[in-house]
């Protein structure tokens, strides 16, 4: 009882409230950041009120790099952005000599006296050795769009000045760049599920779900061996005709204890999982489909439980062996890690993962509202795996019964 | 007519490399009580178990009640009754449960079944443990039980292997009394055991078996007649398959 019911659900509360964190990392980055700022100048207030605004960094301030640079090598901050002395007048250096180029170029009057040769300006950002490759990357590209804003609205400046030089009547223009083009990113979803998107919650439930399901071969095998062991098996071998109605009636039973546990795993998701902190299971797709689904996964596990109960002769090979295939399957299946982020061949392997089937079933009832059609290659897939299992055990067992 | 007919059957399990049973012939008459007799290892389970379809042999004929077991296996099961040497049953469930369960798969109807399973735990006196569980029980209790289960379905032909195993003197009284009773109905019973006292008591017929092969079978009168020098069954055992220990 506790191994079917108490254990998995003990599994999906802890999977959930551990992988909120790093769950969250993807969509609601926010880092704290060290700023050495040295150069003092329009730069660092550009750096400033930028990550103000995308919320996505907390800036503190540090005077001094070789104290920014130990703070980060310890982990205590995962990034520290330095701004060496004259980086700004650098940069507008550099644009102004840009400008004056252009206009030279066209023939129009241009002051092209500082033609020297001015370095390429590096910001320099020191990382933490153990940040996630996703944090750097979007530091860093939150940084060059920083840069590539201030470059821009400076050299419109620049622009401004040298065309209205002479002409003390001219004002200069103040561009909102975000005007001009922005990027609207949404989720791909019906209206009453907009929001909705793939998070601790939404992932671990249906995954875990599955992996206790799978899990239900360790009563199923522990059982039928119990039997064979027991010798209540030889009796039901010497009763005409019964080893069929002996598998389906096993198969029967723990199919309905599979899909106990999963309605039991969605409850959880929806009435207890908020109460912990973390997001509710939302199901976004159609309550029948999700019942098929489950139904079909539930006997994808049933029938692989009864073939291993059948194929192995000891519960310690079967319990051994069955266990450790649901971690694999599991894993290669996406319970532990979104099969998008596997390299490419444990991609390609996942295909054969009933877990896979299922979880992209869920994932695409839950987050995409799926319809019937687009859910039926994996539900045939399950149903499939389910009666190739529960056929090839029927005729294990039944070449079994005659030595 | 034979209820049994094994024609020159032979079955070497791949585990051992030794036959099991070699070449053994036997002719079981409808309604006899048959004393399936020999030492340890001589083979007795292996035939019982090839008798009920469980076993098949390498070579040679089963023939029971007129059905050929390799073929009709399933016809076979459905009129003969088996009391396996282990004890077969399910130790959580309670003796009524136990009985219930396997009778309906036996295709019983429900409220015979119940009547049947009352008579019998009542033959055996079980009936005050009707509603214990197995695993409770003694040697002797699980014994009696394991054979009512084989009773269930008033089969024509019970087999029963080493049904006194392990049981006190008063269990292997009543399993016997209740066996001379069953020869009266005409049941036919082949009875596996190397308890000689045993055979000499209900059996009409026996054949003695000894490492696989038959060493002697007819009726008891007539085996005890060929061997006039031997005035127990035991003395033309132990003249028949040594005296060497078996294990």
């Amino acid at each position: 009882m506790a191994l079917i019911f108490i254990m998995p659900l003990a599994l999906v509360i802890v999977m959930a409230l551990v992988q909120d964190a790093p769950f969250r990392d993807y969509q609601e980055l926010k880092l704290d950041v060290l700023l050495v700022d040295m150069d003092a100048d329009s730069l660092g207030k550009k750096i400033r009120s930028s990550f103000q605004a995308t919320g996505q960094v907390n800036l503190v301030e540090e005077r001094d790099s070789l104290v920014a640079r130990q703070k980060v090598h310890d982990g205590e901050y995962k990034a520290a952005i330095i701004l060496e002395p004259q980086v700004s007048a650098t940069l507008r250096r550099k644009t102004r000599q840009l400008i004056a180029r252009v206009f030279a170029n066209f023939g129009m009057e241009a002051d092209t006296s500082d033609n020297a040769e001015v370095p390429t300006i590096r910001l320099k950002v020191l990382v933490d050795p153990a940040i996630k490759a996703n944090y750097r990357q979007s530091l860093a590209s939150g940084i060059e769009k920083i840069i590539a804003n201030v470059q821009t609205t400076w050299l419109l400046d620049e622009l401004q000045d040298q065309l209205s030089e002479g002409k003390s009547d001219n004002k200069k223009i103040q561009f909102d760049l975000s005007q001009i083009a922005t990027v609207d990113q949404s989720y791909a979803a019906t209206d009453k599920f907009a929001g909705l998107m793939l998070n601790s919650v939404q992932h671990n439930v249906p995954a875990w779900t599955m992996f206790a399901m799978f899990f239900i071969l360790y009563p199923l095998a522990g059982n039928f061996i119990n039997e064979r062991e027991d010798g209540s098996m030889l009796r039901l071998r010497l009763i005409a005709g019964s080893q069929f109605a002996v598998i389906t009636g096993k198969f029967c039973f723990y199919f309905m204890v599979c899909l106990l546990q999963f309605i039991m795993m969605i409850s959880i998701g929806i009435l207890i999982m908020p109460l912990l902190g973390l997001n509710q299971l939302v199901l976004g797709g159609s309550s029948a489909l999700i019942l098929l689904t489950a139904s079909c996964v539930a006997m994808a596990a049933t029938g692989y439980g009864t073939l291993i109960a059948v194929y192995f002769k000891t519960a310690q090979q079967a319990l051994s062996f069955g266990s450790v295939s649901v971690v694999i399957l599991s894993a290669i299946g996406g319970v532990w890690v979104p099969i998008y982020v596997m390299p490419e061949i444990l991609q390609t392997i996942s295909r054969f993962s009933p877990m896979s089937w299922g979880l992209e079933s869920f994932n695409d009832l839950f987050l995409r509202q799926a319809s019937l059609g687009a859910i039926l290659p994996n539900i045939l897939r399950l149903l499939g795996f389910a009666l190739v299992t529960l056929m090839a055990s029927v005729f294990i067992h039944n070449s079994r019964t005659v030595s | 007519m034979n209820v049994v007919q094994l024609g020159n059957i032979t079955k070497t399990y791949v585990k051992t490399g030794r036959p099991a049973v070699s070449d053994l012939s036997l002719s079981i008459p409808e309604g006899a009580v048959f004393g399936l007799l020999g030492p340890n290892g001589a083979g007795k389970s292996t035939t019982v178990m090839i008798l009920c379809g469980l076993t098949r042999p390498d070579t040679g004929i089963v023939n029971v009640m007129g059905m050929d077991v390799a073929i009709q296996a399933n016809e076979v099961r459905k009129r003969i009754g088996v009391a396996p040497q282990e004890i077969a049953l399910f130790p959580t469930l309670t003796a009524k449960e136990n009985l219930t369960y396997f009778g309906r798969m036996y295709g019983l109807d429900a409220r015979q079944l119940s009547l049947r399973i009352e008579n019998l735990l009542n033959t055996f006196g079980l009936a005050d443990k009707a509603n214990k569980q197995v695993h409770t029980f003694s040697g002797g209790m699980k014994r009696r039980l394991n054979l009512i289960a084989a009773l269930l379905h008033e089969p024509q032909l019970v087999i029963l292997d080493e049904p006194t195993a392990g049981v006190d003197v008063q269990s292997r009284n009543m399993i016997l009394s209740f066996l001379e009773e069953l020869k009266k109905s005409g049941t036919s019973i082949i009875y596996s055991s190397h308890v000689l006292e045993e055979a000499e008591r209900i059996c009409s017929h026996i054949a003695i078996v000894d490492e696989g092969k038959l060493v002697t079978s007819g009726t008891r009168d007539s085996v005890m007649k060929n061997h006039a020098d031997c005035t127990t069954l035991e003395q033309l055992f132990l003249k028949l398959t040594g005296k060497n220990i078996r294990d």
